[in-house]
């Protein structure tokens, strides 16, 4: 056969396919290129979701072949909140007799310093990268390599960097006061110790949302102030700082978004004993089979996620309005 | 005359005096420049540093290698399977790729170049579903991929340890932004074009395929990209959806851990199996900066 043939016989099969796609209007074209997506996202994605929330509103059933108990509503929710299953949580950082708590708290830390560094480093970051210098490619190259570090990876250099017996920055710090002799296993040097790791690796990203917002001002601007006799200080503040501040804001929202989940880095350079993020809360009551225990807290970290989407979300239309 | 050279000697005294808060502001910016090089790079100057420094050396080592072994990237294939982990791993990282980048252009060209009702809603749920941490998908799938799901009577597939318990979360993890950062490329293509094929004769799938798609070349390797760093890079679903053997499709996150738990002291090894397992992702930086800055910057726009 050929090619002409092949390609008419090709068409003769398929023109009541074809002439069906034709014929509808563009409605029912989406949803129909819609459907592959939809089975997918909705087998591993959303029915997920739902069946995590359902589990949440179930009790742990620990000595049943079920794999959750009846249904007990927000039951879960309360005693969670409340302290009342802490005793099923494993282990505490500040407070031993409270760990949930604990675990929000070393989330909602790890999560508000490490943002506020990146922020400030990315920043500085993106302020390099804006200007034309022999070598941006490379600069650039170097900056950005963090990021497509493997949080296994970036995990084990901290572990490594501040092991005792090698890390060369385990001695001076404990000499001077800053650390105790075994950094890795004491919560507090441990969480500083992840909340570095994190600003290693992450503070690249804040740096290339913000570069894109750098790029995007109209360089007129700067040339009026500079007539007008502003100083480089003044230029900053008055132009960079109010039309690069929605892109921060962006860009402070995804790095929050990701905080919040922290597990891997913890349990790379620590361990979740060490520093119980609220998602080493999920992995450790899920190990245990307490399902409905840990599908609650799963969903405790979805919602403070989404409260802090929409206290972004808030301000960046405050920032529009403005 | 005399009166134009005093002139000029104001002017360069005036220049001067300009130029040097100019001259300020630039060494500031080399030291600045500098500073982010070191803090970036350093760690990988070290980790060489702590892999071809000899085992018995290792302890108290300072910033400088107390000696030099490179024998040492030879056995830690020896000790451990790592090219194993690391094959899994690219494997895995393709896999997903492809899978993810077929579904998002499908459903980029829709949210992208076509207008029906229902479009943002159906735009902020695939946006909400990506803001949910694997978390709360964890215990579903995992009951999923051990066969413990029955649908009208047939159990779900034992996929555990395979290929697909790690494939499917990966998609669902990061399928959403490939779809974003393909929606803003769709949208930019000019309408005139898909119309001009439409005009031609073409069939509607005949322009999608011979219009829109090979001008959306550049977006899909910028999702691919992405999407590939990402899957590699991914912890939680890597460490949780197999039992960490090699063979059972298990991704680098074991290969690297193994070091840690197995052979406790060999921090060296430690550091060069980390250094071999980072040259896939850092190939892809060095290659594809452009399409990772870019497609970062318009994933983050489009959400």
């Amino acid at each position: 056969m050929s090619k002409e043939q092949n390609q008419r016989h090709w068409l003769a099969v398929h023109r009541p396919v074809l002439n069906y796609i034709e014929r509808l209007n563009e409605t029912q074209f989406a949803y129909l290129l819609l459907i592959p997506s939809a089975l997918v996202l909705g087998l591993i994605a959303i029915w997920p979701l739902i069946r995590t929330f359902e589990m949440s509103l179930h009790a742990d059933a620990l000595l049943s072949p079920d794999i959750i108990g009846e249904f007990v509503g927000l039951q879960n929710y309360i005693e969670v909140i409340t302290g009342q299953r802490d005793s099923q949580m494993g282990s505490a950082f500040f407070d031993p007799s409270n760990p949930f708590q604990s675990a929000l708290l070393v989330t909602f830390i790890f999560t508000i310093v490490s943002v506020f560094f990146e922020t400030i480093i990315g920043f500085g970051q993106a302020l390099v990268l804006d200007k034309e210098f022999k070598g941006r490619r490379w600069a650039r190259v170097a900056i950005i390599m963090p990021l497509a570090i493997p949080i296994v990876i970036q995990g084990m250099i901290f572990f490594l960097m501040f092991q005792p017996n090698i890390g060369f920055l385990a001695a001076p710090l404990q000499e001077l006061g800053l650390f105790s002799a075994a950094p890795l296993s004491q919560s507090l040097d441990a969480t500083v110790i992840i909340i570095v790791a994190d600003i290693w690796k992450t503070s690249a990203f804040m740096a290339l949302l913000i570069l894109a917002g750098l790029q995007s001002i109209d360089r007129n601007l700067y040339n009026v102030a500079k007539v007008a006799g502003a100083t480089p200080w003044q230029r900053f503040k008055r132009i960079t700082l109010p039309l690069v501040l929605p892109m921060v804001l962006i860009a402070m929202l995804f790095r929050t978004i990701q905080a919040l989940r922290v597990y891997g880095l913890i349990e790379t350079v620590a361990s979740c004993n060490t520093i119980p993020s609220l998602s080493c809360m999920v992995v450790s009551t899920f190990s245990n089979g307490l399902y409905g225990t840990s599908a609650t807290v799963a969903f405790i970290i979805a919602a403070i996620i989404a409260i802090a989407v929409s206290g972004y979300i808030w301000r960046l239309g405050e920032e529009a309005v403005v | 005359m005399e009166e134009n050279t005093t002139n000029s000697r104001v002017n360069v005294y005036v220049q001067k005096a300009i130029r040097r808060p100019g001259s300020v502001y630039k060494t500031a910016f080399y030291i600045a420049t500098f500073g982010f090089l070191v803090s970036t790079l350093f760690p990988f100057y070290w980790l060489t540093a702590l892999a071809v420094t000899p085992q018995d050396q290792i302890y108290g080592l300072g910033l400088l290698p107390n000696g030099f072994n490179p024998g040492v990237f030879i056995e830690i294939f020896q000790q451990a399977p790592l090219h194993r982990f690391i094959f899994n791993s690219i494997v895995l990282s393709l896999a997903t790729t492809i899978f993810v980048i077929l579904l998002a252009s499908i459903t980029g060209y829709v949210f992208g170049r076509l207008d029906f009702p229902g479009k943002v809603p159906i735009m902020l749920f695939v946006l909400a579903i990506s803001y949910f941490p694997p978390a709360s998908f964890l215990i579903p799938l995992f009951e999923l991929f051990t066969g413990n799901v029955s649908i009208l009577g047939l159990s779900s597939p034992d996929l555990f340890n395979t290929p697909g318990s790690l494939i499917l979360p990966f998609s669902a993890l990061f399928m959403p932004l490939s779809i974003f950062i393909l929606t803003t490329f769709y949208s930019q293509i000019p309408d005139g074009l898909e119309d001009a094929a439409r005009v031609e004769g073409s069939t509607r799938l005949g322009a999608l395929f011979r219009v829109i798609i090979p001008l959306s070349a550049p977006g899909v390797v910028t999702a691919g990209v992405l999407t590939f760093i990402y899957t590699y890079n991914e912890f939680f679903f890597s460490y949780l959806m197999n039992n960490g053997q090699p063979e059972n499709w298990a991704p680098i996150v074991h290969g690297i851990l193994n070091y840690q738990t197995q052979y406790e002291q060999l921090y060296n090894y430690m550091a060069a199996a980390s250094l071999v397992a980072v040259i896939p992702v850092a190939i892809l930086v060095v290659l594809a900066q452009e399409q990772i800055i870019s497609g970062l910057t318009s994933g983050a726009l489009k959400e």
